[in-house]
């Protein structure tokens, strides 16, 4: 039974993912799309996310956690995020917190201890959701730009928007190398104890398959760096006045301030309500 | 930025250091998105999964610079691991950053010859090894300082002491073994001399020796002990007493007790971007001591 289990499910992830990953990727770079968070100023974005990514690990209330929760869950459905990437964060979830109920129990700890650990789920949830909904509807060049102007460096804030936008082309490039591997090798005749060797030859293809991918990709990064210094890249980012021109279209409208008060309203009056009611 | 002023050992200009960073962070950003999409294997508690391709930044590390591997590898993983998977875990992101690229870099300063097959594998079973075993203390530790929640709960600290036991062992002989030991055996004298050129490099040599002597100097090693206590401490102070007396300040104060929490919050984001950046700036003093 395991064994079959087992076998299904990497067949199944495999069909799923590779094309799926690629098409969500492409729709991530490349799609503008207009949500209701990509209409502000990515600095203003980049903070409310640093908030909501620290803050709720020092909140141990789940009043506070589930009030922030809602707010949140609104906020990524209008950001229309991927499903392979709510599917990873559900499948994610769902196991840690299974794995440690079992341990628990195991152990002797019972379904307090599931008790205790629902709070961590909760903020996982919280910081997970406000990174998706705020990277979903964030466009790379405004990602990077918003970076760059908070003082990160050039390198940096280019690798991020350069990333994002070759990442499906690597993906498609190493399918396609692994696909030639398969399709001059020969895979293992016999399945052996749990499908081991056939997971063995999987692993050994994927190590494998970096190889031509690093020697390509060396060369493609060669290229874009020659292409990045022609446009004096190096020395126009060490310059300050370079660095105003670029940024100069960003700017934070009164509609950036509104949605930071009204978040800050909304968190106070949770803490509120938190510090009067507990759960 | 202080990057030009280096240069004067592997004679790296600020391009091939770019280039570096680039390889590493988006061949590393794949490879996490690989193993995120991994199936895990579960028998019972007992977990058998692919941590991560480590072996990509440490050839890296090999081959060309560790700094900029490390750095690059980290941001990788931050970009497309984490922010657009939506996997991002705050603060406690910042102490596996700081474990991770100290492990790539230790590493790759440790490989003076790639073509020592030796030199290789004590590399290949030292970065995972630093990487696991910082992260192991400070996972335990952090059970044992006490997070408020586990400690009511019977049974649960043991149960936690088994479970980082039992996936460090997993780390360090399947991907450690798997992941990190038979790749770069494998991978690191097929690229040496090949890939290189492509970034119009030369292979690095014997020149290296000297660098690694000159590298590591006390300072490194007190700044690298440093950086893992404040990794550390980072952590401890988003998982545990903290919470504890916000939430008794308030009982007393009400309201004023929310806005000492939400400045205690801000507080420590602020300095937790300062440290970042001191991060940075150290690792460049630590550089250009030769």
């Amino acid at each position: 039974m395991e064994l079959t289990k087992t076998t299904y499910k990497t067949s199944f992830l495999e069909k799923l993912s590779v094309e799926r990953i690629k098409v969500e990727l492409l729709r991530t770079a490349y799609g503008h799309s207009l949500t209701f968070l990509s209409k502000f100023d990515p600095r203003i974005l980049i903070a409310w996310y640093s908030f909501f990514a620290i803050v709720p690990w020092f909140v141990h209330n789940k009043v506070v956690l589930l009030g922030m929760l809602v707010a949140i869950a609104v906020l990524t459905y209008t950001s229309k995020p991927s499903i392979l990437v709510l599917l990873i964060l559900a499948l994610g979830l769902v196991s840690d917190a299974a794995y440690m109920l079992v341990v628990s129990l195991l152990f002797g700890g019972g379904l307090s201890a599931a008790w205790a650990l629902s709070t961590l789920t909760l903020k996982l949830l919280v910081i997970a959701l406000a990174s998706i909904a705020v990277f979903s509807s964030m466009d790379p060049e405004k990602l990077s730009d918003g970076l760059l102007s908070l003082g990160f460096p050039a390198q940096f804030s280019f690798g991020v928007a350069y990333g994002y936008r070759m990442l499906p082309i690597l993906i498609e490039e190493y399918n396609n190398i692994l696909y030639s591997y398969r399709l001059r090798g020969r895979g293992p005749e016999r399945k052996g104890f749990l499908g081991w060797r056939v997971i063995l030859y999987t692993g050994k293809l994927s190590v494998v398959a970096f190889y031509p991918l690093i020697l390509n990709t060396a060369k493609r990064t060669r290229t874009t760096v020659e292409a990045l210094e022609v446009k004096g890249f190096t020395y126009a980012m060490k310059d300050p006045k370079v660095k105003k021109i670029k940024l100069s279209y960003l700017k934070i409208l009164p509609r950036d301030y509104v949605f930071l008060a009204i978040s800050a309203v909304y968190v106070s009056l949770l803490f509120y309500v938190g510090s009067h009611y507990h759960l | 930025m202080s990057t030009a002023t280096i240069g004067n050992r592997f004679e790296l200009t600020s391009q091939q250091k770019l280039m570096i960073f680039i390889l590493s962070m988006s061949l590393y950003g794949i490879s996490n998105m690989i193993t995120e999409l991994l199936p895990q294997f579960r028998v019972g508690p007992v977990e058998l999964k692919v941590e991560y391709f480590i072996f990509i930044p440490l050839l890296f590390a090999i081959l060309f610079n560790p700094l900029y591997a490390a750095l690059g590898a980290c941001v990788g993983e931050l970009v497309f691991g984490e922010l657009l998977l939506g996997q991002f875990g705050g603060v406690s992101e910042l102490e596996k950053f700081i474990e991770f690229s100290l492990a790539i870099f230790v590493a790759g300063m440790l490989v003076t010859d790639p073509r020592n097959k030796r030199q290789l594998a004590i590399a290949a079973y030292v970065a995972i090894g630093i990487d696991q075993l910082l992260g192991t203390i400070v996972d335990i530790a952090k059970v044992y300082i006490g997070i408020e929640d586990l400690e009511a709960v019977p049974g649960l600290p043991e149960s936690i002491l088994a479970i980082e036991g039992f996936s460090f062992l997993n780390a360090m002989i399947v991907s450690g073994t798997l992941f990190s030991l038979l790749p770069i055996i494998y991978l690191v004298p097929r690229l040496y001399g090949k890939v290189e050129p492509l970034l119009g490099m030369k292979p690095r040599d014997g020149r290296a020796k000297v660098s690694v002597a000159g590298f590591v100097t006390p300072r490194f090693i007190i700044v690298a002990i440093l950086l893992f206590v404040v990794a550390g401490a980072a952590e401890f102070l988003s998982e545990s007493d903290l919470e504890l007396f916000t939430w008794e300040w308030e009982m007393d104060l009400g309201n004023i007790g929310l806005w000492l929490s939400l400045a205690v919050a801000v507080v420590i984001f602020i300095a937790t971007l300062l440290i970042i950046r001191k991060k940075r700036k150290t690792n460049h003093k630590g550089e250009t001591i030769v």
